[in-house]
């Protein structure tokens, strides 16, 4: 038991590692071109107080797109790729489980993630704080650097949209997601050896995942006839999980009040069904001929 | 009483095969047919066969990274593939099978806490084993910038890691200059020494011939051969004799004497030096 958690360990680091080397982390500066393009847009704009609102929604698809894009290639990369050229070979000639190894693929790419959606975010917030420090500062200079009650007030609801502490639970809820999707490609990943097909399952998976709130309601309401169209809304129901539920990050952004209470339920189903997943990879790659 | 016989042997398998299905044509393809291999503890065994006589499936099976389709095999009786059968033995596949991103020493740590070592034993391990192999000097370098031979020593490396009681060497000298063959050699016979056990696939017959104790051949996944070298290569009824200053004419007369006795001289000529030995020496090592 110690001996698995420590080979899971050395090989999630080894992951890491991996990902760090191929350069992985250049893939932020489209990140920055964009938070940067962002913000300068907005500053040329007048959005009525919704800048930060703006800046938000920009930064939370930048997040999402960059890091499924990260989630995906990590996984539909790295693991068919110790498969093809055999590294998978000495590595199991030693004493290493399959299911280490799978556990090990997937913590080494939920660091990386974690590493990217922790930079995006402080990118992000850096790109908060400059655009509310200048908001701040062209209300000071209209007012000859003295605030009036107005402005005052202006500059603080400025500041509560900037630094709204709601954001963590958005972010969380990213992070969450694309666990997920990774866990799904990892499961793609160890049936599969082509990179452009376990890409396109798993973004099947995930489309499919935003409509499933829908697929479980037709099928509980028993509302169609065709035994096939049931046997189909029953598994996207069962078995795909609801990214929909994610989408609660969209009421963070709006800036209406989301609690921790809300936010934990989410992250714990994420939790759940991502152990499950890497269970039944791990079953799955035990069985397959190497 | 079969336990008894179970423990003699570091390998043992029996009625071994393997059928590969070909993806899309769905054809079988038999690539072992019925195996039956017993190897000793403490033997240099060699495994000979032409390309695809099914020596690097043999060793995958006894590895446990495929599954015989019929027949059983076990490694110190262990099932093949079982923790308890890893942990004893090590092996270097035949194509370097290596992470390349990684250095030579990082690879060494890497794969030598898997096998559980770690901490200041690991470090000294794997420093004694770039010594070994002679990389030291390129210790820190990404193994992608390894020549063939480098990454064939590192795979060498890797598998003696753990200090393994079975090595199973698929091609070890496949790239490795002369130099290198030769230390090859030495180390197994250094292994042999300590009681190791260690199966070998070559194509170099004569390497095979200095080092195995006991060699058997494949051909189309079948055995064809199976003995001590002495067994197969020894020519029944000659010998062999090396003689200083023999003249032309002593040459005569000895022929005739032998003929005399009943015997017969077959072959005279100078022996030849090897290639490799007389290489070796032009390196200066
Ligand atoms: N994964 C596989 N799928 C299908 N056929 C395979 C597979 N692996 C090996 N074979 C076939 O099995 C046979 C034996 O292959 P194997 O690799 O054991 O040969 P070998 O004796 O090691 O040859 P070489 O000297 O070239 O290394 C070959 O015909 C090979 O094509
Ligand atoms: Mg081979």
């Amino acid at each position: 038991m110690g001996n698995s958690l420590r080979h899971i360990r050395v090989i999630a680091a080894n992951t890491f590692t991996e990902a760090i080397r191929q350069k992985v982390l250049y893939v932020l500066v489209v990140f920055c071109l964009l938070m940067l393009g962002g913000s300068s847009f907005i500053s040329q704009m007048d959005f009525k107080g919704d800048d930060f609102k703006f800046m938000k929604d920009l930064a939370y698809a930048g997040i999402s797109l960059v890091g499924l894009l990260v989630a995906l290639l990590g996984a539909a990369l790295l693991i068919p790729a110790e498969v093809e050229k055999r590294t998978i070979y000495t590595l199991l000639s030693k004493p290493v489980r399959k299911f280490e190894f799978i556990a090990g693929k997937y913590l080494g790419l939920v660091a990386l993630l974690t590493l990217f959606v922790t930079l995006m975010a402080g990118i992000f917030f850096i790109a908060l704080w400059g655009h509310e420090n200048a908001l701040t500062a062209r209300e000071l200079a209209a007012g000859g650097g003295r605030l009036t009650e107005v402005q005052t007030q202006l500059v603080g609801e400025y500041r509560a949209s900037a630094y709204d502490p709601a954001m963590i639970q958005a972010l969380a809820l990213i992070w969450a997601k694309l666990c997920l999707v990774t866990v799904i490609c990892v499961l793609f990943s160890t049936v599969a050896s082509s990179t452009v097909f376990i890409v396109s399952c798993t973004l099947f998976v995930y489309l499919i995942g935003h409509l499933q709130m829908i697929a479980r309601e037709y099928f509980l309401g028993g509302e169609v006839a065709q035994w096939w169209w049931k046997i189909f809304l029953a598994a996207v129901a069962l078995l795909i999980p609801d990214f929909q539920t994610f989408n609660l990050s969209d009421e963070i952004i709006a800036g209406n009040t989301v609690r921790w209470v809300d936010t934990a339920p989410i992250l714990a189903y994420a939790g759940v069904y991502a152990l499950v997943t890497l269970t039944v990879s791990a079953l799955v790659f035990e069985g397959r001929e190497l | 009483m079969s336990d008894d016989g179970q423990r003699e042997f570091a390998v043992s398998a029996a009625g071994l095969t393997k059928t590969f299905t070909l993806e899309w044509t769905r054809k079988r393809l038999l690539a072992l047919d019925g195996l039956e291999l017993r190897v000793r503890r403490g033997e240099v065994f060699g495994l000979l066969g032409p390309n695809g006589s099914g020596k690097s499936t043999t060793m995958k099976m006894l590895l446990g990274l495929i599954k015989p389709s019929a027949g059983t095999v076990s490694v110190f009786g262990a099932a093949a593939g079982s923790l308890a059968a890893r942990r004893r033995l090590g092996f270097l596949p035949e194509n370097p099978y290596f992470p390349g991103f990684l250095s030579g020493r990082e690879v060494l740590n890497y794969y030598g806490k898997l096998v559980n070592l770690h901490g200041q034993r690991l470090r000294a391990r794997v420093d004694e084993l770039l010594e070994l192999v002679s990389l030291t000097a390129a210790a820190d370098r990404a193994l992608k910038t390894y020549s063939k031979g480098m990454l064939q020593r590192i795979g060498l490396a890797q598998a003696l890691l753990h200090d393994p009681d079975l090595l199973l060497l698929d091609e070890p000298t496949a790239g490795v200059d002369p130099v290198g063959s030769r230390q090859m050699r030495d180390l197994i016979l250094a292994l042999r020494a300590r009681g190791k056990t260690v199966i070998f696939s070559s194509h170099l017959l004569e390497q095979v011939q200095e080092v195995a104790d006991r060699v058997l051949i494949l051909h189309r996944g079948k055995k064809v051969r199976e003995g001590t070298l002495e067994e197969l290569l020894s020519v029944r009824g000659q010998s062999q004799l090396t003689v200083s200053g023999l003249t032309p004419e002593l040459q005569t007369r000895l022929s005739a004497w032998l003929r005399g006795e009943g015997a017969e001289l077959l072959a005279a000529a100078p022996p030849q030096q090897k290639l490799e030995d007389y290489f070796i020496k032009a390196v200066g090592q």
